[in-house]
């Protein structure tokens, strides 16, 4: 029995480690080292695993050998330090498994995953009793060892779920790392992105991808998910992703008549009245079916494998890109289809006037997502005009895409409108977290700061908050940070005042405010093993307890607290200076969770914790630390 | 007052009796002829449907209160006595006939409404009646053959609300024989034998495609002032081209019909559309043929399509929450492994199909040199996902064979996978079609996928052997196309074109493939158009208008093609000069048109555009009243101003 036990924390390992080696490959992504002993436990299951699905007994017998001598190899050193622990547990059964258990709760919580937290949960309502050994130890094994195999059961599920380190390059150069889940949309991705680059959130940002080989460049839509297309991509890949703002992204309906109405003269389009695109809209996107705008025109195309371009006269239908051969009229019959838009995607194209001798530089090819480089299976067409171009790309994303594509820019323009208001409200928070007396704001300065910026006005702020208008700016975007260590789950923000009373959490900010730091600080320092443990269990007693409700508590939990406590604040007390004491708890509280993850972070550069956390903004982690040493060395 | 004799034929007492005079006064109103005239005739019947019909003026004389005078009614006069509701034929969509009553006294648009209550139609304003089309007739026998279903005995029911019984309205419940009604109305029929196809009428160019839009009935005036009489025929068609807050909960028999309407316009080239479409309207009807005739009358009626759905979820419930020993069943997914032959194509090289031992996981297939090698590595993994794959079979031929085009960084790669028999390909298939999607064999459609290529297999199996032995589950695949493609196509090139294109829409259920099958046609550039030949003023020759929803397309016949087109929200006004026969139409910008009709009445043209108008302003909460005073200020012709 024991040797199963064994069997399953070399696989958890295992799958750890493998996903680690995993995300190194694919993705570029420079990440943080590998090193040091907490790397076994991380819980970052991305998976690179390709026989994932093979039986359990399978992975023991060929696989797990194969894969662990590869990894030994790799990281040997990690390897030794965790047999030494290992051993260590050994000792008693039981501690055995519940101190690697609250290890991955502990980057669970940071990695606020939505779906994990349930397995750790019940094990660790089945184990209340760690410390002292149990009289009915047999019964508690067997009991343990079912829970460890459901637990481990569970992981490999939950590994299925595929996350990938995405580096983001911004339009100023700079870049953003982010872990993306394989469930989170494309939508999700750029709502941690709008959180983490403080851009305003206009709904022309758009993620895109561009491949360097076929010189293409096309944005993601709203509703696909990233992690799919991404993986697709090769090795040795120099795609990258792109966040920027693409106009032509959603101008169909800002001004559906230049896409319905081509044919009118261009005074006619520009005069439109909004009624009149309103009605355009309603005809195309809101009826049983979606209208393709009905496009038809001479474009240039390169047959497969040729070098010349040859004219045809293309025609757009819903069911796909046709062209009228030769000698034949335009009926419908008549038409040749070139490709339905099922299986591919449409990509903008750089340069080819050089690179395939292009008649005009406005080109966009169709082709599987799949394919990376130079194909014959790829439709090269080559439009007069940029005007014509984006028509003919927009067309096609219309006949593929269909009502998708309004709702996405329906939920785009919510969004962009939700943040403006939501900008404001945090403002207010800001203000009145930055006002009431001079220690607390400059925790807040600190705490918040991802930028240095914020930091350096955080002073001016207190004595001249009305008209240094600026600093609310980028102010209001610090709350999101905040939240951002959980945003790998989609979920944060949304149910956390409900949640935050009943939570164990009220009475530590009470705590905190007198003196502060103390109680927390008791609890945490001794290692950073245990206090994870005492806070869930606290939080498990206090509310209903472990199995069903998982998913809300627990992303609630860990770093969300701090985001919705602004709020709540904010929220219940709009006068921006006035009141003092409410600032204060809110603001201790919201330091506190973060530093509960950060007594993990900071020993080790873990490197999946890290990444979990990194996401949502390594720079900031580091950002709290320091935060958090001032804020003692004060005391 | 002078008292005069009045003649009126009363109907009811037979074809030779002699008209009945009666003694009247011109002050007399109608109610008092009536009365009078009852009396004569000494029947004791009911006589509250019967009304004053004025044969030379082809009018009614409905308003009791008026006299004869202010009717203009003199001793010439030759009135007839008769109901007002008679037995019509009718045509529905789907090509059946249906023996019903209709009100012959009230006008069109009202009769149509009465119609459609009876039939379970909602919003009967989009649909209206026209002759028919002549058949040409080559039997005689054929009459006799044409099957009849009959609905003259169900009373009209005035409320407009209507309880359902046995999921049916309660109307239809009353006897097996209205069941039968029902069940012809609210589910598609069989796909017609290609001979019944190639029989009918197929407009060839968009100058034949005017002449249905000639015959459309004149909505403000009764069917008996447009010479229609008892038990003639007319055609019940959806006309206008919007269908208002469609819900498959309550349109049952909307959703049917219209659904065959829009079959037989494809099937009848009334609506042009490319190859693939045609292939997968193809692919749709056959689906949707099969699931009607596999589905129970009862459970048409919605339900099935809940219940499936309900049971589903439980299904994924289930296994979402299953005990340790459930998740590790379900970890280890379950296999296909045997011997194929492969083959994968190369430029300049023909190489053949060679053996090895292949096993299918997840969504990959693994191939090994023999069974023996299964342990060791593979020769290759192929992951399927998002691949392409194409069925090519042929059962003369005993060949079963697997086209994947899997993508890859480089491009796609084409393999060939041949299978022994129907049994083994079948499962393969099925295989590969789930795993293009990213579904492995656990998932719940496989069996049904399987069973699906199997089908189709048979399906194909009838086809060569004797196309004319059809079994109930077999369609012939010319059934599906139109004519065009039974002189491009053998069925034997038809069948795998069709399964191709069936491969994308097998899941759906019959609510979901009838409304793609919808969706597509009225996503065909064409789609919702009528045409009318028009000659516009100013203009020497002959010239198509187009009618759609939102807007007017103006066609020149030397091009061929649209030359112009005006949108309705940019209409200020039109009028129709009756004296002349002419349409002016005002669009914004001072541009104006004219036109007179050359081949249809002037004002089946205004009725259109002012129904579409109407149809527009329809609001989107869904109310019951519809505004027929509205309808007509719109469509009316000047007398009904």
């Amino acid at each position: 029995m024991d040797d199963i036990d064994a069997m399953f924390s070399d696989m958890m390992q295992e799958m750890d480690l493998l996903t680690q080696s995993f995300e190194a490959e694919i993705v570029s992504v420079p990440l943080p080292k590998p090193s040091s002993i907490p790397d076994p436990q991380e819980m970052n299951f991305s998976i690179g695993f390709t026989d994932l699905n093979a039986s359990l007994h399978d992975m023991e017998d060929n696989d797990l050998d194969a894969l662990m001598a590869d990894l030994v190899a790799d990281i040997s050193a990690t390897e030794e330090k965790f047999a030494t622990d290992r051993d260590a547990f050994k000792g008693s059964a039981p501690v055995a498994s519940i101190p690697s258990q609250p290890q991955s709760n502990f980057s669970l919580q940071a990695s606020a995953d939505t779906s994990r937290p349930a397995t750790s949960f019940n094990s660790i309502a089945a184990q209340p009793p760690p410390p002292t050994s149990t009289p009915s130890k047999e019964e508690l094994e067997e009991q343990m060892k079912a829970d460890k195999i459901k637990l481990a059961l569970e992981k490999l599920k939950e590994a299925k779920v595929k996350k990938l380190v995405v580096k983001v390059e911004l339009t100023d150069g700079s870049s953003k790392t982010l872990m993306v889940d394989e469930r989170q949309t494309v939508r999700d991705v750029m709502d941690n992105l709008f959180e983490k680059t403080h851009c305003d959130c206009n709904v022309d940002w758009s993620v895109c991808e561009t491949n360097p080989d076929l010189q293409t460049e096309r944005g993601f839509e709203d509703h696909e998910n990233l992690v799919e297309p991404l993986s697709t991509w090769t090795r040795d890949t120099e795609n990258k992703v792109l966040f920027q703002e693409k106009k032509d992204k959603y101008e169909v309906f800002r001004n559906p008549q230049n896409f319905y109405l081509w044919k009118k003269d261009k005074k006619s389009l520009t005069d439109m009245k909004d009624k009149d695109k309103e009605q355009l809209l309603e005809e195309n996107f809101c009826g049983a079916s979606v209208i393709v705008p009905d496009l038809e025109a001479v474009l240039y195309m390169k047959e497969d494998g040729k070098k010349s371009w040859k004219q045809r006269y293309f025609l757009l239908r819903a069911s796909g890109l046709y062209y009228s051969p030769k000698g034949k009229t335009k009926a419908s019959r008549d038409l040749v289809c070139l490709v339905q838009f099922d299986n591919v995607n449409v990509y903008y194209c750089k340069e080819y006037r050089i690179k395939y001798k292009a008649p005009t530089d406005h080109c966009f090819i169709l082709k599987h997502p799949q394919i990376q480089k130079e194909s014959q299976y790829i439709k090269y067409l080559c439009c007069d005009d940029e005007r014509s171009m984006t028509l003919w790309v927009t067309g096609i994303r219309i006949a593929k895409y269909g009502k998708q594509l309004y709702d996405n820019y329906k939920a785009a323009v919510r969004k962009a409108a939700g943040s403006a208001t939501w900008a404001n409200r945090t403002i207010q928070t800001s203000s009145s977290a930055s006002t009431p007396s001079p220690t607390p704001k400059a925790k807040a300065a600190n705490g918040h700061a991802p930028q240095p910026a914020v930091e350096t006005k955080g002073p001016g702020n207190q004595t001249s908050f009305p008209e240094i208008l600026p600093p609310p700016p980028p102010d209001p975007m610090l709350p999101p940070p905040l939240s951002a260590p959980s945003s790998t789950t989609n979920v944060n923000k949304i149910p956390p005042p409900p949640q935050f009373p009943q939570s164990s959490f009220p009475p530590p900010p009470m705590d905190d405010m007198p003196p502060p730091p103390p109680p927390p600080e008791d609890e945490l320092p001794p290692d950073f093993m245990p206090p994870p443990p005492p806070s869930l269990t606290s939080y498990g007693g206090a509310a209903p307890p472990p199995p069903p409700p998982p998913p809300e508590p627990l992303s609630s939990l860990p770093p969300a607290p701090p985001a919705p406590q602004n709020f709540a604040s904010a929220g219940g007390a709009p006068p921006p200076p006035p009141p003092p004491p409410p600032p204060p708890a809110p603001e201790p509280a919201a330091h506190r969770p973060p530093g509960t993850i950060r007594k993990v972070a900071p020993s080790p550069p873990q490197r999946t914790t890290a990444q979990l956390t990194a996401p949502s903004g390594g720079d900031f982690m580091s950002e709290l630390m320091t935060a958090m040493h001032k804020k003692r060395g004060q005391q | 007052m002078a008292a005069w004799d009045l003649t009126v034929t009363v109907e009811d007492l037979g074809p030779d009796a002699p008209p009945i005079q009666i003694s009247v006064t011109s002050d007399l109103h109608i109610g008092g002829v009536i009365l009078k005239l009852v009396e004569q005739t000494n029947l004791k019947k009911d006589w509250s449907d019967h009304a004053l019909w004025w044969e030379q003026k082809q009018q009614w004389l409905l308003r009791t209160g008026w006299t004869l005078d202010k009717c203009g009614v003199h001793a010439d006069a030759r009135l007839v006595f008769t109901s007002q509701h008679k037995a019509l034929r009718l045509g529905l969509p789907n090509g059946v006939t249906l023996k019903m009553r209709a009100c012959f006294s009230s006008p069109v648009f009202r009769t149509v409404i009465a119609i459609c209550r009876v039939l379970n139609l909602r919003h009967p304003e989009e649909l209206s009646l026209l002759r028919p089309v002549e058949e040409k007739k080559k039997k005689k026998d054929k009459d006799s053959s044409e099957e009849l279903y009959d609905l003259t005995d169900v009373p009209l029911t005035a409320g407009s609300v209507q309880a359902l019984y046995n999921g049916m309205p309660a109307h239809f419940a009353d006897s097996p024989k209205t069941e039968a009604v029902y069940k012809m109305l609210s589910v598609s029929l069989p796909s017609p034998a290609p001979e019944a196809i190639a029989r009918l009428y197929r407009p060839a160019s968009v100058v034949d495609k005017t002449h249905i839009n000639t015959r459309w009935l004149d909505s403000s005036r009764s069917l008996m002032q447009q010479g229609i009489q008892e038990n003639d025929k007319l055609w019940l068609r959806f006309k206008y081209y919007t269908f208002h807050d469609m819900d498959p909960k309550y349109d049952a028999v909307r959703l049917t019909q219209l659904y065959e309407q829009a079959r037989w316009a494809i099937l009848l080239e009334d609506i042009d559309c490319t190859e693939e479409e045609m292939m997968l309207f193809g692919a749709l009807q056959y689906h949707i043929g099969k699931l009607s005739l596999s589905q129970d009358m009862v459970s048409s009626c919605q339900g099935m399509d809940d219940l499936e759905s309900a049971l589903k979820s439980l299904e994924v419930k289930m296994v979402g929450d299953s005990n340790s020993t459930d998740m590790l069943e379900n970890m280890t997914a379950p296999e296909l492994n045997d011997y194929l032959k492969i083959f994968r194509p190369k430029r300049l090289t023909l190489k053949g199909y060679k053996q090895y031992w292949c096993k299918f996981q997840d969504t990959s297939i693994s191939y090994y040199k023999s069974s023996e090698d299964r342990f060791g590595e593979p020769i290759q993994q192929l992951n399927l996902k998002g691949c392409e794959v194409a069925p090519d079979v042929s059962l003369a031929g005993q060949k079963f064979c697997i086209r994947l085009l899997i993508p890859a960084p480089e491009g796609m790669n084409e393999i060939y996978l041949r299978c022994e028999n129907e049994k083994q390909y079948s499962q393969w298939m099925a295989a590969c079609k789930l795993a293009s999607k990213g579904l492995t064999l656990l998932d719940i459609s496989y069996q049904n996928e399987v069973k699906n290529i199997q089908t189709f297999l048979s399906m194909q199996r009838s086809n060569c052997a004797a196309p004319v032995a059809q079994t109930d589950d077999s369609i012939n695949t010319l059934g599906l196309v139109s004519p065009r493609y039974h002189k491009k196509y053998k069925p034997k090139q038809l069948t795998p074109r069709i399964l191709e294109a069936y491969q994308n829409v097998a899941q759906l259920s019959l609510t979901s493939a009838i409304l793609r099958f919808l969706q597509i046609w009225q996503a065909l550039p064409d789609f919702g158009t009528s045409y009318f030949m028009v000659r516009f003023k100013g203009s020497r020759k002959d010239e198509v208008l187009g009618i759609a929803n939102n807007r007017l397309i103006r066609i020149d016949l030397g091009i061929g093609d649209v030359v112009k087109t005006w949108r309705y929200n940019n209409m200020r006004q039109w009028n129709v000069n009756w004296d002349i026969r002419q349409m002016a139409i005002e669009f914004d910008g001072n541009i104006n048109i004219a036109f007179s009709c050359v081949n249809a009445d002037c004002k089946v043209v205004h009725e259109y555009i002012g129904g579409y108008i109407f149809m527009s302003t329809r609001s989107r909460q869904q109310s019951d009243t519809l505004d027929e005073q509205l309808f007509h200020k719109l469509t009316g012709g000047h007398d009904a101003l």
